[in-house]
């Protein structure tokens, strides 16, 4: 009775549609109706009622396939306008048995094919996505989707969680090192440096000390400039362009000094933000949400 | 062990699993392909073979000029516009044409809608082909089959897990298919053929015409002539004549029926008494028109007349298993108003013939009254003649057929019984004739099923007395019986059926077939209304009827529950689900990345004093990661399990 109640649950969360093939099962059973009618072939009549109960158990048979399965929103990454990036979903297959031929569909039709899902298992599947705007979006309307078992129905099971994330301003403008560059002003000459550290391979090869390998080691020369911790501080209303450049070129530079974890202090017009108060998650969403 | 293990790793393509598809359903047909065709297969399959990549154009244009061949010359004769209105010639040339379209489709290695459907099309004709239980058995693999193939494609092609899924809803579909078989109304036409001709088969078979010399055949085969199933109990023994041909004229060497311009009132009727039998028969082609019922038959049989005889006959030759329900009275005799014709040819005799029997019935004659005086003075020379039944008569002296019979040779069976008894009640002026068909002694019946054989053709005398056609069995005036001659006939046929024990299942085999053939593949309206009409009458039948269904219901989710049944990767592992399904009632779940003596362990300090779960873990490693197969550590393992979970559910910790 408990089953009974559990699969009129699971049947009345799935929707049914009729596919191509389930008017090839009707054009059979006519057919072999026709043949069995007129010629009275009882061989007939047992195919013919074989195909109806076929078609007639594919029903709960896909229900329960399908029935069972329960998604949700995993942790997310991070998006940015006009990027693409993933969206995931954990699937957890409830019953014991495994779950075939599923698809998983996001609202904006992209769909993501898992073969199976084993029993009492749970399976991450990503979406693409790409949103359009920056701040808070809606990611709703996903769906599973299953054909199992005999593609006469297309079963699907509507995700009723939906989730609600942050878009960034899309990365873009100058880069960092571009900006600092500008940013600096070199008085003085080359040669003026601050000292020597044995070559490793990783600078510059302009920055090489000749005369130390003239004399047979290998150094370079050490400029202030690199081992100063730049004072970086990024005014929102100093720049150039319309408020989206901005928050792009913003986001940019948030990106960069996150990767090269280098000190910054953004100044939006009644915001002062820095990674030493605000997580760069927190100060990416302020640039959002602006 | 390994192919299985070889098959479960298995994933099929999509063209294979449609190979595989084609291979079962054509499989049938390819008996009835001809030569051309079955040379043009070969050729698909070798280029199939052989050749990796889709064809070319060049190519599947050359197999369709070879396919068009092929069907001309597989055709060649029979086709033509006239020959297109026998069904099983358009049927023909629609799996002609169909092998080669998916033959062309399948070259080019690119699944299309056609190429999906075409199976069943080609299990659709093929059914129009064959009927028997052969087929019976091999519609339900292929319907497997089929399923089996549309699951694996669903499945990626993993044909094990496809199996077990195609068996559960194999067995889901069961008890439908047989509530569907039993009550959906069979509104349809008897094998109807729009205007489409009859096949013209040609058998061999009697003419009903019973010869005296040696072309009277002793045919002392056990192929089957007809089944009967008899609605209640087998009658006796001596009841069970089945009526074939009445024989009136004596052509010396041979009997004949009555002579065509001898003009009869039909269908004048008189209901037979007697105890009223049902039953139904199941009569294979003999390429005759009579259908043979029991003496004495009540009523005509549908799609047949009853003539005043009592003979049975349909309008065409019977070429295909003909099935009929009938209804007869167990009587020897019947109540008839004998007309001048009748009575004339049925009185006629050539007393030059036999000068020896008609002056000993002259003899009879002046010394009896009535007739049926005269018959048992007839009865009582037959039995004092000596007479030897015996399978290997000497042969006759056929000008004087029934003196040879009576007082020279003295040997024969039925047909020179029956003959002599007919022109010497005839010389006592009693209209007589002869009646065939065939005898059963109920040495081949099981339960209510009775087969008759083609050595239980027999002949008897009928003799008109007081109103009345009465039968007389001629052989019981035998004096005695040459077994020798019927034995040895007997073993010319069946020599390797003298056991008795391969006899019985031999006639178990045909009960089962029959009772298929029956209840399955000539199951029908009529049918169908005598079930209900018998359910109606009979309560305990319908309570044995729903109490079989419901075995099968629970059989069939046995068989799924099998097949449903979870799979894990080691026995310890399938051993240890009961304490992890306690465990999950109390809200221990293990996580995916943690192994089982993790989660064991992360259990077990909530359960500081119960050993049996510390034991359990230790066990569940050793089962693992020692391979032991030894039986104590199992049976330790277990027993372990069982105390861990006991202690969880009643909460002791």
């Amino acid at each position: 009775m408990k089953s009974l109640q559990t699969f009129i649950q699971i049947h009345r969360s799935i929707k049914q549609h009729a596919t191509v093939f389930s008017l090839v099962v009707v054009v059979m059973l006519f057919g072999l109706f026709m043949e069995a009618y007129m010629h009275d072939f009882n061989l007939v009549y047992i195919t013919l009622f074989f195909v109806f109960s076929f078609a007639f158990s594919a029903g709960p048979l896909g229900v329960l396939n399908l029935g069972n399965l329960d998604a949700h929103f995993a942790k997310q990454g991070r998006f940015f306008v006009q990027k693409p990036s993933l969206l995931r979903l954990s699937i957890e297959n409830k019953s014991t048995n495994t779950s075939w031929a599923i698809l998983l569909y996001g609202e904006d039709g992209t769909s993501v094919e898992i073969p199976y899902i084993k029993g009492e298992s749970t399976e991450h599947l990503a979406l693409e996505y790409t949103p359009t705007k920056r701040g808070v979006f809606t990611y709703a309307n996903c769906y599973l989707e299953s054909k199992y078992p005999l593609s006469t129905a297309r079963l699907t099971k509507p995700i009723d969680k939906t989730y609600t994330g942050i878009a960034y301003p899309e990365p873009k403008g100058i880069s960092l090192e571009q900006f600092i560059s500008i940013q600096e002003t070199h008085i003085g000459e080359e040669k003026e440096f601050d000292g020597l550290s044995t070559y490793d391979g990783s600078q510059k090869i302009s920055h090489l000390h000749w005369a130390s390998i003239a004399k047979g080691e290998m150094s370079v020369k050490r400029f202030s400039k690199e081992t100063e911790v730049a004072n970086l501080v990024f005014i929102f209303n100093n720049m150039k362009g319309d408020t989206e450049s901005r928050l792009s070129q913003l986001t940019l530079w948030v990106l960069a000094c996150e990767k090269q974890r280098l000190p910054f202090i953004v100044e939006l017009p009644k915001q002062r933000l820095s990674p030493q108060k605000e997580s760069i998650d927190e100060i990416l969403e302020a640039l959002a949400r602006y | 062990m390994r192919f299985l293990k070889h098959l479960q790793d298995t994933k099929l393509s999509e063209l294979a699993l449609l190979d595989f598809a084609y291979i079962v359903v054509l499989l049938p047909l390819i008996v009835m392909l001809k030569v051309p065709m079955i040379l043009f297969s070969i050729i698909v399959l070798a280029i199939l073979f052989f050749k990796r990549t889709p064809a070319s154009d060049i190519l599947l244009f050359s197999i369709f000029i070879l396919g068009g061949i092929a069907l001309y010359l597989s055709l060649y004769g029979a086709f033509s516009f006239s020959g297109l209105s026998r069904l099983k010639l358009f049927l023909e040339l629609l799996v002609y044409v169909l092998l080669i379209v998916v033959s062309l489709q399948r070259l080019t290695r690119k699944i299309n809608f056609y190429l999906l459907i075409s199976p069943f099309l080609f299990l659709a004709l093929s059914l129009f082909f064959y009927h028997g239980i052969m087929m019976l058995m091999y519609v339900l693999f292929e319907v497997f089959v089929l399923l089996w193939m549309i699951l694996s494609g669903r499945m990626q092609g993993d044909i094990h897990e496809a199996f077990k899924n195609s068996m559960v809803m194999f067995m889901y579909s069961l008890p439908w298919v047989v509530v569907l078989f039993i009550f959906f109304p069979r509104i349809s036409f008897e094998h109807a053929s729009y205007g489409f001709k009859g096949e013209s088969i040609k058998r061999m078979g009697h003419d009903g015409t019973m010869y005296l010399d040696g072309n009277a055949l002793i045919v002392p085969s056990d192929r089957i002539v007809m089944e009967v199933g008899f609605e209640e109990e087998i009658p006796p023994a001596n009841t069970l004549y089945f009526r074939g041909s009445v024989l009136y004229v004596d052509k010396k060497d041979h009997w004949e029926a009555l002579p065509k311009y001898a003009k009869r009132k039909e269908k004048l009727y008189y209901p037979t008494q007697g105890k009223e039998i049902r039953y139904k028969v199941t009569l294979y082609p003999t390429n005759k028109k009579w259908l043979y019922l029991l003496d004495m038959p009540k009523r005509s049989v549908e799609n047949a007349t009853l003539d005043r005889d009592l003979i049975s006959t349909v309008e065409k030759n019977i070429e295909e298993p003909v099935h009929y329900a009938a209804i007869s009275s167990l009587s020897p005799s019947y109540t008839e108003t004998l007309d001048n014709v009748t009575y004339k040819i049925s009185t006629f005799f050539d007393a030059q013939q036999n000068p020896q029997s008609y002056e000993l019935a002259q003899t009879i004659l002046k010394k009896s009254s009535s007739t049926k005086e005269k018959v048992d003075k007839l009865m009582a020379l037959f039995k004092a003649q000596s007479l030897t039944y015996t399978l290997k008569p000497d042969a006759l002296d056929i000008n004087h057929s029934t003196d040879s019979f009576l007082f020279d040779k003295k040997r024969g069976y039925c047909v020179h019984f029956a003959s002599s008894f007919v022109t010497m009640a005839r010389m006592l002026g009693i209209p007589a004739r002869i009646v065939t068909g065939y005898k059963s002694d109920k040495s081949e019946s099981l339960k209510n099923y009775l087969a008759i054989k083609e050595k239980d053709a027999h002949a008897w005398a009928e003799l008109y007395i007081e109103g009345k056609w009465v039968r007389y069995e001629t052989t019981a005036t035998a004096s005695s019986i040459d077994f020798g001659s019927i034995a040895q006939a007997a073993s010319v046929q069946a020599s390797g059926e003298k056991n008795p024990l391969l006899q019985k299942t031999n006639l178990y085999l045909m009960y089962t077939k029959y009772n298929i053939e029956t209840w399955i593949l000539y199951y029908s309206h009529v049918r169908q209304l005598q079930l209900l009409e018998y359910a109606k009458k009979n309560p305990s039948f319908v309570f044995g009827f729903v109490a079989s269904f419901i075995l099968l219901v629970i059989g069939s989710f046995l068989v799924i529950a099998y097949f449903r049944r979870p799979r894990y990767s080691s026995e310890a592992l399938a051993m240890l689900q009961p304490l992890l399904s306690v465990l999950k009632k109390e809200g221990y779940l293990k996580h995916k990345e943690e192994s089982m003596h993790q989660f064991l362990l992360r259990v077990s300090a909530n359960y500081p004093e119960n050993k049996a779960l510390r034991n359990v873990d230790r066990l569940y490693e050793v089962l693992c990661y020692a391979n032991t197969k030894d039986t104590n550590t199992y049976q330790a393992f277990k027993n372990n399990i069982k105390k861990a979970s006991k202690a969880i559910t009643i909460n002791f910790p």
